[in-house]
């Protein structure tokens, strides 16, 4: 009670203190009316919502009728309106079980977590892709933020569990593992993502001989989990050299082998230190899957790009890029709060 | 015996050359028809060329040739598959074999054709920088624009163009330069210059973003010349020569007066013998290429001649209303052209 008086008081006195206090913060309100108010008439106020076509569009705000009328596109791409319970349920699949890690019991996060990680991601690639007795669909047809999605954690899935071995890699006294960590990483933490992207899309089927044909999507994805791998190899070498050497040497002092030692010790304390810059690398990953446009995959950006073509449609750029960026500010603020509340965990 | 058997096989041997003489093989026909439907590259959104409407179907005047071919080789306009390619990457999907073809409004140069190992097999649209004005304005040629002003991106080809282009003819138009593209267009529709410039096909989309687009019109008679048209790897001649047929098809039909709604009839009744070996009625010249008689047939009936695929895409019955200027038929005062059906 106390200390909310005090800070009302101390707030008061921050922006009101003085009369030179009072006049800036006046002007910086007024400021922050001058942009904020045309922002929301624009998106809110003055904006269309129903409607059809953009002859509906006769405000001067945004015409949210075009979002609407694409809406499917932006959020599966080209995939068969009939087929999409598909991703539905493996984006379902992939909450619960997300879910199901976070609310279980301490003693049991772990086996969870591990058959999440053998049965998934098969799963999600199944569903999605087809076969086996569904209906198979090339990755040409999907698109919007369910790809968008898909090359994030596709792409993480390949980049946390590399990331970790190359770091440890790095550290290694084995003369050939140090080496081959330290090129590996070097290498993808040179070239620019876009580079790699190209090439992986571009060059490998000149050189391969025909017929053997790796999938577009795939060759990305593996692309771009790489580059991040080794980043977020960096990141967890952070964590493993802010450990005080004891805690290993007390490790192997106990009879621990190098691997319970680096698993039960070690890991669990490094990557709990490393966990903001990891943080980082998968936001940076969320918005540098947009980089898959150059090779013509039609993720969320993509296809908000590819929509502003439809000559019924031309001229929307504003709410193409308003709407896509919204999405992709909401995922990534939805991956900071969730690093944020494991940072708090015991 | 001896000399029978060898005559025999000289005879046999004759035939066959004369038959591959006839028809070469094309590895690219076999492998579409293996797969069942035709690899098309196409551009990743240019409004009336190449898009994905609100149902995700491609659609557009260098998509509707990709579907004409399609109905030429496999008999059904549907079966062809999209691949967008982005500016980057479309010689290295096409050098690759990773397409059939592309069909992606890139203009033809020599430089192009005699070094990327591509061909260009005819222009499907005849693309050229021009100049929108306003309706009110009373401007028909760019030699009207004498006195006027005339926004552009700085450094840009189109603002190096134009300017040469006045100069040689002695007009004062004053260029008013600005960052960007969109910055000039807007500068325009605000009233700060008479005149904007870029490719018909950009402005016909750009107009469509204008505060009233029917206010503006586009000149016709564009200053440059950048003819574009469906692209195919080196070799493999028979695949070309489909290609470059199918085109010429679509253009020869209009210029007969054959459209989807006629081409029964005119199978069936039509006296013109241009007509008859369009559509495979005599002649036998789909055959000749390795195709079903029918092959012209089936691609007007599904698709439609040059003309009814440029007005439903382009043209004055879709968005973005653009007249059909130099690809109108050379018998109409346009620049379209085939060589004849003999």
């Amino acid at each position: 009670m106390r200390a909310a008086a005090t800070l009302r008081t101390s707030w008061r006195e921050r922006l009101f203190g003085t009369p030179t206090i009072t006049v800036v913060t006046l002007l910086l309100a007024a400021a922050i009316a001058w942009v904020a108010v045309p922002i929301i008439r624009w998106t809110l106020i003055d904006a269309t919502w129903s409607g059809q076509t953009r002859n509906d569009c006769t405000g001067t705000g945004a015409c949210w009728v075009f979002v609407k009328a694409r809406f499917s596109q932006f959020m599966y791409g080209f995939y068969p309106a009939e087929e999409r319970w598909r991703p539905n349920l493996a984006g379902l699949a992939f909450a619960l079980s997300g879910a199901a890690i976070v609310f279980a019991p301490q003693r049991l996060k772990l086996r969870l977590g591990l058959a999440a990680l053998v049965i998934l991601p098969p799963l999600g690639v199944w569903l999605l892709a087809g076969g086996f007795g569904l209906r198979a669909i090339e990755t040409r047809e999907w698109g919007g933020l369910m790809l968008t999605v898909f090359i994030s954690i596709y792409a993480s899935l390949i980049a946390i569990p590399l990331g970790i071995l190359l770091a440890l890699g790095r550290q290694s006294e084995l003369k050939i593992i140090k080496l081959i960590s330290v090129l590996f990483i070097e290498f993808w933490r040179g070239v620019p993502i876009i580079a790699v992207i190209f090439l992986a899309s571009l060059l490998l089927p000149l050189i391969m001989p025909s017929g053997i044909g790796v999938d577009r999507l795939a060759r990305a994805v593996i692309g771009l989990g790489f580059c991040i791998a080794a980043y977020m190899a960096e990141a967890v070498r952070g964590g493993l050299q802010a450990l005080p050497k004891g805690q290993r040497e007390a490790a192997t002092a106990l009879g621990l082998s190098y691997w319970k030692a680096t698993w039960f010790i070690i890991l669990p304390q490094a990557l709990r230190i490393s966990l903001p810059a990891i943080t980082n690398e998968f936001i940076a990953l969320v918005k540098n899957t947009t980089l898959v446009l150059v090779v013509s995959i039609l993720d969320l950006l993509g296809i908000a790009q590819a929509s502003l073509a439809d000559p019924n449609w031309v001229g929307m750029n504003m709410e193409a890029y308003v709407f896509s960026g919204g999405l992709y500010w909401l995922i990534c603020f939805a991956l900071s709060r969730w690093s944020k509340s494991l940072e708090r965990q015991r | 015996m001896k000399t029978f058997v060898l005559a025999a096989a000289l005879f046999a041997a004759g035939t066959l050359a004369a038959s591959a003489q006839q028809l070469a093989p094309s590895p690219t026909l076999d492998a579409i028809k293996a797969r069942g439907h035709l690899e098309c590259g196409v551009h990743l959104g240019l409004p009336g060329f190449s898009f994905a409407n609100d149902k995700g179907e491609w659609t557009g005047l260098d998509v509707d040739y990709c579907k004409a071919l399609a109905a030429a080789v496999l008999g059904d306009a549907t079966k062809v598959k999209f691949t967008p390619t982005s500016v980057q990457q479309r010689w290295p999907i096409l050098q690759s074999g990773q397409v059939d073809l592309l069909s992606r409004n890139s203009t033809i140069t020599f430089s192009r054709n005699a070094t990327l190992g591509l061909n260009f097999q005819g222009i499907n649209f005849y693309e050229g920088q021009t100049f929108i004005v306003r309706k009110k304005a009373n401007v028909k040629s760019a030699e009207d624009l004498d006195g006027a002003s005339v926004c552009v991106a700085a450094g840009s080809t189109e603002e190096k163009n134009a300017a040469d282009w006045f100069r040689e003819r002695n007009l004062k138009v004053t260029i008013t330069n600005f960052q960007k593209n969109d910055d000039a267009i807007t500068a325009y529709d605000s009233g700060r210059c008479d005149a904007y410039t870029a490719g018909v096909g950009a402005l016909a989309g750009q107009r469509a973003k204008l505060k009233v687009p029917d206010d503006h019109t586009i000149l016709t008679k564009p200053i440059s010349n950048d003819p574009q048209g469906p692209v195919t790897r080196y070799g493999d001649e028979r695949w070309q020569l489909i290609v470059r047929w199918v085109l010429n098809g679509t253009i020869a039909a209009e210029m007969l007066g054959v459209t989807s709604k006629n081409v029964d009839e005119m199978k069936a009744n039509s006296k013109n013998t241009e007509v008859r070996r369009l559509l495979g009625a005599e002649g036998g010249f789909g055959a000749m290429m390795g195709l079903p008689d029918d092959w012209m047939y089936k691609a007007i009936k599904q698709v439609g001649n040059y003309g009814e695929s440029y007005e439903r895409t382009v043209g004055l019955a879709s968005p973005l209303k653009l007249e059909r200027g130099q690809n109108q038929l050379w018998t109409k005062g346009g620049l379209l052209f085939t060589p004849p059906f003999q």
